[in-house]
C-alpha cells in the first residue's frame, strides 16, 4: 500500500512541475512558426525590416525556449522518480512515443536552434529560412509525441494488458498514433500556442505603438500576430469542440464532470452556463441553463444524450464488482504465471480490472471486499467536479474573448488605424497573460477531468506513484518551488528587459569568426565597429 | 497619416466586426462538420501553412498600403 | 522467440551507443562547464569558452533525454526501478542539469560581474555534479542496488540516499569527471587560442593521466569484488517478470564474461589507448585528433562496463533473484521493432545534420566577436 500522503503530495509535484512546464511550450510552439512567417516575407521581399523583426523576436524567443527545455528535462525524470509503477505498467506504450519525440522532434529543434540563432551570417539566406522552419516543425512535433503520449492516459488504444509480464503491452502501433483523441488534443493544444504567441507579439508591438517606439517593427508585427492569431484562434474552438466530441465517447465522467452533468437527462439537453457543483450532495447550486446547447455541443445532434454522473458512478460499482475476479486470478498468476484455470478466470474478467484495482484503494484483499468499501470505491470514479467545471468555462470564456479581440485588431490593422486606437492597444498589452491562463485551464481540465485514472479505467493513480516515504516528496518539492520561484523571477526580468531596451541593431555569429569564404578565401569579419557602439549605448541608457 | 476614430468610423467598425465575428462562427460550425471525418493531423499540416502564409501575406500588404499612401500623398503636394 | 531475443540484444547495444553519445556530447559540454573558471580568468575569457559549445549544447544535451526516452521505451522496468530508487540522486543530477540551460541563455544578459559570477558557478556546478552523478551511477550497477518487488511489480527500495555514494561508486564518478574535463579541454583549444588555448592543452594532460589512473584502479576493483550470476531462470527471449528467476551475488566474478569471450579484452584496451594517446595528441596541439581519441576512450570505458555487466541491467543486492536483466525487463518485440524502425531512420539522421551544424560553426571564436555580439553567450 502507498502512502495516500505520498499519492497526493506526487500529484502536487507533478501538476506544479508541469504546469509551470507549460507556461513556456505555448510561447515556443507558436513563437516559431511566426518568427518562420516573418523570415519568410523577409527572405521573399528582402525587407531588411522582417530580418530585424525575425531576430527581435527570436530573442524573446530564446528567452521562452531556455526555461521551456529546462523545465522539459523535469517531466523525462519524472515519471520515473514519482510514477514507477505507471512507468513499469505502460512504459512498453508510453515509452516509445517519448523516446521517438527525442530521436525525431527534439533533436531536430535544439540542434536548429543553435543555427537559428547563431547561424544568420555563416548561412544563406534560403538556408536559414530553412532552419527556422525545421525548428518550429520539430517543437511541434515535439508536441505532437507527447499528445500521442497523453492520447494513451485519456482513451488507451492499441494495447492490452499481459498477464505474464505484469503489464499492459503494445498490440497496434497504427491505433496508438491514430487514436482520436491524440490527434485533435495535438492539434488543439498545438494552435493554442500559436495563439498565445500571436497574443504575445500583438500585446509587445501594441505597447510599442502606444509609446511610439519602434512603429515600423510594432506595425508590421501587429499585423501579423493578429492574422496569424486570429485563424489560430477560430482552429482551436474548432478543435476544443471536437476534443469534447470525441471525449464524449472515450470519458463520460470527464464530460459529465465538465458540464456539470449528474442526473441524466432526455434530449434535448441544456447546458449549465453558471452552476456550482457540490461534490458531497452531488448536485449543482445556483444553475443557469441554455436549452439545447448541451446535446449540440456533446453530441452534434438535437437528440442525442449523455450519461449523467450518478449513472456513471453505478456503472463503476458494477464494473468493481467484477473486476473482483480479476484481481484475485492475477494474484494467482503472478505466482503461477501457467495456472490455466486463473488465465481462464483473468481473461473472462480482464476489462474490469482497472475497477479492481481501484478497489484495492480501499480493500487491499479484494476478496473481502464490503459493499460500503465498493461505494467508496465507485464513488472515486468521479473527479473532482467544480475543478473541471469552471477550469473549462474559464477556458473557453477566455477562448471566445480572444476571438473577439483578434476580430477587431484585424479590423484596424488592416484599415491601418489601429496606431491611433491607444484603449484598444492597451487592452492588447493587457490581455497577455490571458492565453496563458487559458492554457494552463486547459491542462487542468484533461488532467483533473481524467482522474481518478493514470490510464483512463485500466490503472489508477493510486497506485501509479513511486513507494517513496513523505520525508522525499516534502524535500523534492520544497526544492522545485524554490528553484522553480528563483527561474520564473529572473525570466520575467530578463523578458521585461529585452522588451523595454527594444529592438536594436543585431550583430550575429555568436563570435565565430565568419567563414562564407571570399573569393581570396579569407575570413571576412562580420561585425563592424556599428554594432559593438550602439551596444555600448544601450549599456548607457541602462543606467 | 493620423487617422482619429469619428462617430461614422465606430459604427462602421462595429458593424464590420459583427460581420467577421459572425463569418468567423460559420467558418467553425462548417470545420465542426467537416471535422468530424476526424483526420485532424492533415488539418493542422494544411490550416499551418495556411495560417503562416496569411499572416506573411499580411505583412507583406502592409508595405504595399504604405507605399500607396505615401504615392497620395505625394500627388496631394502636387496638386496644391 | 529467435527475433524477440535478437531485438532485445540489438536494444541493448542501441542503449548503451546512446549513453556513448551521451556520455561524448554532453560530456564535453559539461566538462566545459566544470572547467570554465579554470580556463578563463577573465569574463572575456569565459565568454569565448561557452561561445564554443553556445550553438550546439542544446543539441547535445539531447543524448541525454535521447538516452532517457530510450530506457523508458526499450526497458521500461528499469527506467522506473532506476529513477525511483535513486530518488534523491536523480533529483540532485536533475537540479543541477536545468541550471545548464538556464545558466547559457542568461549569464551574459547582465553586464554585472556578480551575477555573471554567480553564474559561472552554477556552470561549474551543473558541469561537475552530472557526470559524478552519471559515473556514480554505474559504478553502482556493480555493486547491486537495494531493491525488490512485490506480487504486482510495484517496485521498493530499500536503501539510503548515502548508500548510492559508496567509494567504488565515487571512483566510477571521478572517472566519469576526468574524461569529461579532458574532453571540455580539448573542445577549448578546437575553439580558442593563445593562453586559453595553452591553460586547456595543461588540463588536458593532468586529466587524460587521471583518467588512466581511475581506469585502472577501477578495473582492479572490480576483479575483486563479486558479480552477479543467473542460476536459473525462463531465459532469454521468452516473456517474463523479474519474479521468475534465481540468481547468485558473490560467488561469480564479474569478469566471466571476459574469461568467456578473451575478445572482449579489446574494450578496455581500447579505453586505455583513448586515454594514453589523446593525452599525446593534446600535448602535440593537434586537438581535434585528441578530441576523436578522447570519444574513443569514453567507448572504451562504456564498452568495458557493458561486457562485464551482460546481461545485468541493474542488479539487486537485497534480493539478487528479481536482479534486472535484459530479458526480464525489455519491452515487447512488437514496440522493439517499432523503435528500431525509428532509431534506424532518425540516428543517421541525426548525426548526419550534427556534423552539418558543427561544420557551418566550425573555427575559433574570437574574443573581439564575442564583445560586440549581442547573441552571444
Amino acid at each position: 500500500m502507498i502512502d495516500p500522503t505520498v499519492v497526493d503530495l506526487s500529484r502536487t509535484q507533478f501538476a506544479v512541475t508541469v504546469l509551470y512546464h507549460f507556461l513556456f511550450v505555448p510561447l515556443t510552439l507558436g513563437l516559431s512558426f511566426l518568427l518562420a512567417a516573418m523570415e519568410t516575407v523577409y527572405v521573399v521581399t528582402g525587407k531588411v525590416i522582417y530580418k530585424q523583426m525575425a531576430q527581435f523576436w527570436g530573442k524573446l524567443f530564446m528567452i521562452n525556449f531556455a526555461l521551456g527545455v529546462a523545465t522539459g528535462l523535469t517531466m523525462e525524470f519524472e515519471f520515473g522518480t514519482n510514477w514507477s509503477f505507471y512507468s513499469g505498467f505502460v512504459g512498453d506504450i508510453f515509452g516509445a512515443p517519448l523516446a521517438i519525440e527525442g530521436l525525431m522532434a527534439f533533436f531536430m529543434e535544439s540542434t536548429f536552434v543553435g543555427l537559428m540563432i547563431f547561424g544568420w551570417d555563416r548561412l544563406r539566406k534560403g538556408q536559414h529560412l530553412a532552419v527556422t522552419y525545421l525548428v518550429a516543425l520539430g517543437s511541434n512535433l515535439s508536441a505532437l509525441w507527447i499528445l500521442i503520449a497523453n492520447g494513451f492516459m485519456q482513451d488507451p488504444r492499441g494495447a492490452v494488458f499481459d498477464p505474464t509480464t505484469m503489464r499492459m503491452q503494445l498490440t497496434s502501433f497504427t491505433q496508438l498514433i491514430f487514436s482520436p483523441d491524440a490527434q485533435a488534443k495535438f492539434v488543439h493544444t498545438s494552435i493554442a500556442g500559436y495563439v498565445t504567441a500571436a497574443l504575445f507579439v500583438a500585446g509587445v508591438s501594441a505597447w510599442y505603438m502606444l509609446r511610439k517606439r519602434h512603429l515600423e517593427l510594432a506595425r508590421r508585427s501587429f499585423r501579423m500576430a493578429v492574422l496569424f492569431g486570429v485563424l489560430a484562434t477560430m482552429g482551436v474552438i474548432t478543435l476544443g469542440d471536437a476534443l469534447g466530441f470525441v471525449g464524449a465517447h472515450a470519458q463520460p465522467t470527464k464530460l459529465a464532470a465538465m458540464e456539470g452533468l449528474w442526473k441524466s437527462e432526455s434530449a434535448p439537453m441544456a447546458w449549465n452556463v453558471i452552476a456550482f457543483p457540490s461534490q458531497q450532495a452531488q448536485k449543482n447550486v445556483g444553475v443557469i441553463q441554455i436549452p439545447y446547447v448541451l446535446s449540440l455541443l456533446a453530441t452534434h445532434s438535437l437528440y442525442g444524450t449523455v450519461p449523467g454522473m450518478l449513472e456513471l458512478e453505478k456503472r463503476a460499482a458494477r464494473r468493481i464488482q467484477n473486476g473482483i475476479p480479476a484481481i484475485e486470478a492475477l494474484q494467482t498468476l503472478s505466482k503461477h504465471p501457467r495456472d490455466a484455470a486463473a488465465m481462464a478466470q483473468f481473461k473472462a474478467h480482464e476489462k474490469d480490472l482497472g475497477f479492481g484495482f481501484l478497489l484495492q484503494r480501499y480493500a487491499p484483499n479484494v476478496a473481502t471486499a464490503t459493499p460500503v468499501q465498493i461505494r467508496q470505491a465507485a464513488r472515486d470514479a468521479i473527479p473532482e467536479v467544480s475543478v473541471v467545471f469552471w477550469s473549462f468555462r474559464i477556458m473557453v470564456g477566455l477562448g471566445l474573448a480572444m476571438l473577439a479581440f483578434f476580430v477587431l485588431g484585424v479590423i484596424y490593422t488592416m484599415r491601418n488605424v489601429v496606431q491611433d486606437r491607444p484603449w484598444f492597444l492597451k487592452t492588447a498589452v493587457w490581455m497577455i497573460p490571458i492565453p496563458f491562463i487559458a492554457c494552463e485551464m486547459g491542462w487542468l481540465v484533461a488532467e483533473v477531468g481524467r482522474q481518478p485514472w493514470t490510464v483512463f479505467e485500466i490503472l489508477p493513480t493510486w497506485m501509479s506513484a513511486s513507494t517513496h516515504s513523505v520525508g522525499y516528496l516534502v524535500f523534492s518539492l520544497i526544492g522545485f518551488v524554490l528553484l522553480y520561484t528563483v527561474f520564473i523571477i529572473i525570466e520575467m526580468y530578463l523578458m521585461v528587459r529585452a522588451i523595454r531596451q527594444g529592438p536594436e541593431s543585431h550583430g550575429s555569429g555568436g563570435g565565430h569568426r565568419n567563414v562564407t569564404t571570399t573569393h581570396g578565401g579569407l575570413p571576412r569579419p562580420t561585425l563592424a565597429l556599428q554594432p559593438s557602439s550602439s551596444a555600448l549605448q544601450r549599456s548607457n541608457r541602462e543606467e | 497619416m493620423t487617422n482619429m476614430p469619428t462617430e461614422a468610423s465606430a459604427v462602421k467598425t462595429f458593424l464590420l466586426f459583427v460581420l467577421f465575428m459572425f463569418l468567423a462562427v460559420v467558418v467553425i460550425a462548417l470545420a465542426i462538420v467537416l471535422g468530424e471525418k476526424g483526420t485532424w493531423y492533415f488539418a493542422w499540416l494544411v490550416g499551418t501553412v495556411m495560417i503562416v502564409l496569411i499572416a506573411a501575406a499580411g505583412g507583406a500588404l502592409l508595405d504595399t498600403q504604405d507605399e500607396q499612401a505615401e504615392a497620395e500623398c505625394d500627388r496631394g503636394h502636387e496638386t496644391h | 522467440m529467435e527475433n524477440y531475443v535478437i531485438l532485445q540484444v540489438i536494444w541493448w547495444l542501441l542503449l548503451g551507443i546512446l549513453l556513448m553519445g551521451l556520455a561524448i556530447m554532453v560530456g564535453m559540454d559539461m566538462g566545459v562547464g566544470a572547467i570554465l573558471r579554470y580556463v578563463g580568468r577573465t569574463d572575456i575569457e569565459r565568454r569565448v569558452a561557452l561561445n564554443i559549445i553556445g550553438p550546439h549544447w542544446d543539441g547535445n544535451q539531447v543524448w541525454f533525454v535521447l538516452g532517457g526516452g530510450a530506457i523508458f521505451a526499450a526497458f521500461p522496468l528499469v527506467y522506473a526501478t532506476a529513477f525511483s530508487g535513486f530518488y534523491v540522486v536523480m533529483l540532485l543530477l536533475l537540479w543541477t542539469m536545468i541550471l545548464r540551460p538556464v545558466g547559457f541563455e542568461y549569464r551574459s544578459k547582465l553586464l554585472s560581474p556578480a551575477w555573471r559570477n554567480l553564474w559561472d558557478w552554477a556552470l561549474f556546478i551543473s558541469g561537475f555534479v552530472p557526470m559524478l552523478v552519471f559515473g556514480a551511477a554505474f559504478g553502482n550497477l556493480f555493486m547491486g542496488v537495494p531493491f525488490h518487488f512485490e506480487w504486482n511489480m510495484t517496485s521498493f527500495y530499500t536503501g539510503s540516499f548515502l548508500g548510492l555514494l559508496n567509494p567504488f561508486a565515487i571512483l566510477c564518478g571521478l572517472l566519469a569527471v576526468a574524461l569529461a574535463a579532458y574532453m571540455g579541454s580539448v573542445t577549448i583549444m578546437n575553439g580558442a587560442e593563445g593562453v586559453m588555448f595553452e591553460r586547456a592543452r595543461g588540463l588536458a594532460r593532468t586529466m587524460a593521466i587521471a583518467a588512466v589512473i581511475l581506469f585502472a584502479a577501477g578495473g582492479l576493483w572490480v576483479a575483486n569484488i563479486g558479480g552477479f550470476q543467473i542460476i536459473s531462470g525462463p531465459g532469454a527471449g521468452v516473456a517474463q517478470t523479474p519474479l521468475q528467476q534465481v540468481v547468485s551475488h558473490g560467488s561469480a566474478s564479474w569478469l566471466a564474461n571476459y574469461r568467456v569471450y578473451p575478445l572482449l579484452w579489446l574494450l578496455p584496451i581500447t579505453g586505455f589507448f583513448g586515454m594514453l594517446s589523446g593525452l599525446l595528441a593534446a600535448w602535440a596541439r593537434r586537438s581535434h585528433l585528441a578530441w576523436w581519441l578522447g570519444a574513443l576512450a569514453w567507448i572504451g570505458v562504456i564498452g568495458t562496463a557493458g561486457a562485464a555487466l551482460f546481461p545485468f541491467m541493474l542488479p539487486s543486492s537485497s534480493t539478487p533473484s528479481q536482479s534486472l536483466t535484459i530479458w526480464n525487463s525489455s519491452s515487447s518485440e512488437l514496440t522493439l521493432t517499432w523503435m528500431l524502425g525509428f532509431a534506424l531512420v532518425f540516428v543517421p539522421l541525426i548525426v548526419w545534420y550534427t556534423s552539418w551544424a558543427f561544420y557551418v560553426m566550425r573555427g575559433k571564436v574570437l574574443e573581439e566577436e564575442v564583445a560586440s555580439d549581442e547573441h552571444a553567450y
